[in-house]
């Protein structure tokens, strides 16, 4: 799975082009499957991915076109797919999405993530094998009626209130 | 049409009517100016009458990215907005970093030209398929970062990117500025007041249309390429660590640090306000403009505020230029000039001029409804940043700027403006940096380091120098002989990286971009033939536009000079002690390399 550090993330957006052009070709947000979240009202940057949650909440698929890989990550099948929304819905930080009639998902890029790659920062790694991700359980009950952008900014603003807390710390 | 790189598209928003049209971009009128920077001039020389008032809704502002924006190119990342300055009233323009240029390119929009004025303030949410005009007078007074949460908030989307204008703008500020991303500042000759003008709050974008590249393979080759020279490069270390307050400590130590409104080149407390005391003490992480891997911002926390920044600029100005010795202040102004969308520069040319006069007797306080003010004096400094911003008591005076300012004051004074074509100089004392010191005197849009940057001066490659601009002197920073060569080619260079479009930073002061690579990059990005050898004549073509435009303006030969200071008058002390700038002699043979008549 992709582990993030955001205090380390800068809020480049390396992550995400390269997703989006080893899987496309192409540069845009959309295509990417990492999104990362820029906050300004608090400063904090930081890359949403799909974490492998414990609970695994995207698998609600009703016609099992999502399987897990041996990697532990999402695979979507396109034929079997019939756009739904189920999955984009049922997953707490918006880290599945569709865009133009496809589900966007991390992949792992079959094991050499290639935003791990592009990360200069080491605010994204790559980390294999372990138990999975952490559970969702308390975003699931937040974040249902959001959308998959707010979602993402929910998890991000979550996960930065450790992340202020130590700067304020630095400075008390 | 337009397949590769541009998004082909242009979009024209009629704020009076509240309609817009989208049309398509014609190759053969975008080509030979590549974009950006290069194609928005020529859009206002051609729909702008230059006689409008430039707070009026003739006229005509451009916001513009370029064919690689948004690409897999490190630090595409920049957007020009471009109109009648009302500051200098003549070419304006003002270029920014960060997150917006990418999002806006990815709407397909390679120009967005607005037009009227609206009849109630408004912000324009613009996505794939066109306008929204959304209403907006709850906005009135609302902050940057206030303006960008409640669009954020209101369209349920995040990833919207918002440039918006503060409080100043609202006002009309003479020299206000637009702010994106937060913190990123199209900050030079105005543009926020033009947008003031127009009732138009903000711009916020949100694109779904990829960029594409015509070979993506060869272009991500050249990218390997130039990705490995930024990382190796001898600077990638003190760059990533501080950006470029890194040049507080590098300028004083050759004695150009503007200190004191340019009374000295020397700063004797440096070291408490220095790129290196920011880093250790307040700074608690790198930020980032979209896919740069320099990271070159930062993001602060002090006691009583945060916020990204501030650049070398802010940080100088509001410092040695006007004698101040607290870190924390210039932060907190950093900060409060961000959100009220305020040139820092200007602002700063406004008091350190005050503060100069009045030391020297040349204004009485009387004549500034009893305001008052020394060196450093921190509660007059803020008292007067936010009068300024909200136009209260002599605010509204000060507001127009200082050369206005200085109209109703003694011919002493008026001379003590720092200023070329109305726009104040920026921090670098010219007479240390001969080069730079034509650059203002020539920028088309008036005092400004940024349309030549002539870093390669202060490199100290005197073998190369001969090579390129003919003289070892063109790499003496206290020469004038090879300097004209130097900015003639540098100007070229940075109306490039001002056009694809890059960041300078990279593309010019790491010497990253040339002819040669930009050929690769362009070809790569658009399929469209673009030789270095194409490519010089067509940047030559569009500085000599540059200077046929400010000549409609009724700029004239005489007013690419210097202030007078800079000329006559030796700095006491430190490395540059004695120098002065012959700005005639290098203008003269500026002139002659563009074979300029007048």
């Amino acid at each position: 799975m992709i582990q993030v550090d955001l205090s380390k993330c800068t809020g480049c957006k390396k992550c995400e082009v390269a997703c989006a052009f080893f899987h496309t070709g192409k540069i845009s947000n959309r295509l990417a499957r990492i999104k990362v979240l820029n906050l300004y009202e608090l400063g904090i940057d930081g890359p949403v991915v799909c974490v492998q949650c414990q609970e695994k909440y995207c698998m609600v698929c009703p016609v099992d076109a999502l399987t897990l890989g041996p990697l532990g990550q999402v695979i979507v099948s396109p034929t079997v797919c019939t756009l739904c929304e189920a999955c984009e819905k049922a997953c707490p930080i918006g880290a599945i999405e569709m865009f133009d009639d496809i589900v966007y998902v991390c992949d792992l890029c079959g094991g050499k993530p290639k935003c791990v790659e592009a990360c200069t920062e080491e605010a994204i790694t790559f980390v294999r094998g372990g138990k999975g991700g952490p559970s969702l359980a308390s975003f699931q009950k937040e974040t249902k009626k959001m959308s998959p952008s707010q979602k993402r900014q929910y998890y991000v603003e979550k996960q930065g209130t450790k992340l202020r807390q130590k700067w304020s710390r630095k400075h008390a | 049409m337009l397949r590769f790189g541009y998004g082909g598209r242009i979009l024209r928003v009629d704020l009076t009517k509240r309609r817009f049209r989208i049309e398509s971009l014609d190759p053969s009128w975008i080509k030979p100016v590549i974009g950006g920077r290069a194609a928005n001039t020529k859009r206002l020389f051609e729909e702008l009458n230059p006689d409008c008032d430039p707070l009026g809704p003739d006229n005509v502002l451009i916001f513009g990215v370029g064919p690689l924006t948004g690409s897999l190119l490190t630090a595409s990342a920049y957007f020009t907005v471009t109109a009648k300055s009302p500051l200098t009233g003549i070419l304006g323009d003002s270029a920014a970093g960060g997150q917006f240029a990418a999002e806006m390119k990815h709407t397909g929009f390679d120009q967005i030209i607005i037009t009227g004025n609206a009849d109630n303030l408004l912000y324009l949410l613009i996505t794939d398929s066109g306008v929204e005009f959304v209403d907006c007078p709850e906005y009135a007074g609302r902050t940057i970062v206030e303006t960008t949460s409640a669009i954020r908030t209101k369209k349920r989307d995040h990833s919207i990117q918002v440039a918006a204008i503060g409080p100043a703008g609202e006002n009309q500020v003479l020299f206000a500025a637009i702010v994106s991303s937060g913190n990123r500042v199209n900050g030079r000759t105005g543009m926020g007041a033009v947008m003031g003008s127009k009732n138009l709050k903000a711009v916020a974008v949100r694109g779904s249309r990829p960029v594409e590249l015509a070979d993506p393979l060869a272009f991500l080759s050249e990218i390997q390429k130039i990705d490995k020279d930024i990382l190796t490069h001898k600077e990638y270390k003190k760059r990533y660590k501080m950006g470029t307050t890194m040049l507080m400590k590098d300028l004083n130590s050759i004695g150009i640090l503007p200190t004191r409104h340019f009374q000295e080149g020397v700063c004797d407390y440096v070291d408490e306000i220095s790129g290196q005391k920011l880093a250790a003490a307040f700074k608690v992480k790198n930020k980032s403009c979209f896919n740069c891997n320099v990271h070159c911002s930062r993001y602060y926390v002090t006691d009583e505020n945060e916020a990204e920044g501030p650049e070398f600029e802010t940080l100088c100005s509001f410092t040695s230029r006007i004698g101040n010795q607290s870190l924390p202040f210039a932060l907190e102004m950093n900060a409060y000039l961000n959100q009220m969308g305020m040139d820092s520069i200007s602002t700063s040319e406004v008091i350190g001029w005050i503060m100069e006069c009045q030391e020297r007797g040349l204004i009485h306080p009387d004549d500034l409804d009893g305001l008052s003010m020394t060196w450093g004096e921190r509660d007059k400094i803020r008292l007067v940043v936010d009068m300024i911003a909200f136009r209260r008591g002599i605010g509204n005076e000060l507001a127009n700027g200082t050369k206005r300012l200085s109209e109703r004051f003694s011919e002493e004074a008026q001379k003590l403006v720092m200023h070329v074509k109305g726009l104040d100089v920026i921090c670098g004392d010219p007479r240390g940096i001969k080069a730079y010191g034509l650059t203002y005197a020539v920028a088309s849009r008036g005092a400004d380091h940024l349309r030549a940057e002539p870093y390669f001066e202060l490199t100290n490659r005197k073998e190369e120098a001969k090579m390129r601009f003919g003289t070892e002197k063109a790499a003496d920073r206290l020469a004038e002989e090879g300097k004209a060569a130097l900015v003639s080619y540098s100007e070229k260079i940075a109306l490039l990286t001002d056009s694809l479009t890059m960041c300078k930073n990279i593309g010019l002061c790491m010497d990253i971009l040339n002819f040669e690579s930009a050929s690769s990059l362009l070809e790569a990005g658009t399929g469209l033939e673009y030789s270095p050898k194409y490519l010089e004549k067509i940047l030559e073509n569009a500085i000599n536009l540059d200077h046929k435009f400010n000549r409609r303006f009724g700029v004239r030969t005489e007013d690419d000079t210097l202030p007078e200071r800079f000329q006559k008058e030796p700095l006491k002390r430190g490395p540059t002690k004695g120098s002065t700038v012959d700005i005639k002699k290098m203008v003269e043979e500026y002139y002659k390399i563009h074979e300029w008549e007048d």
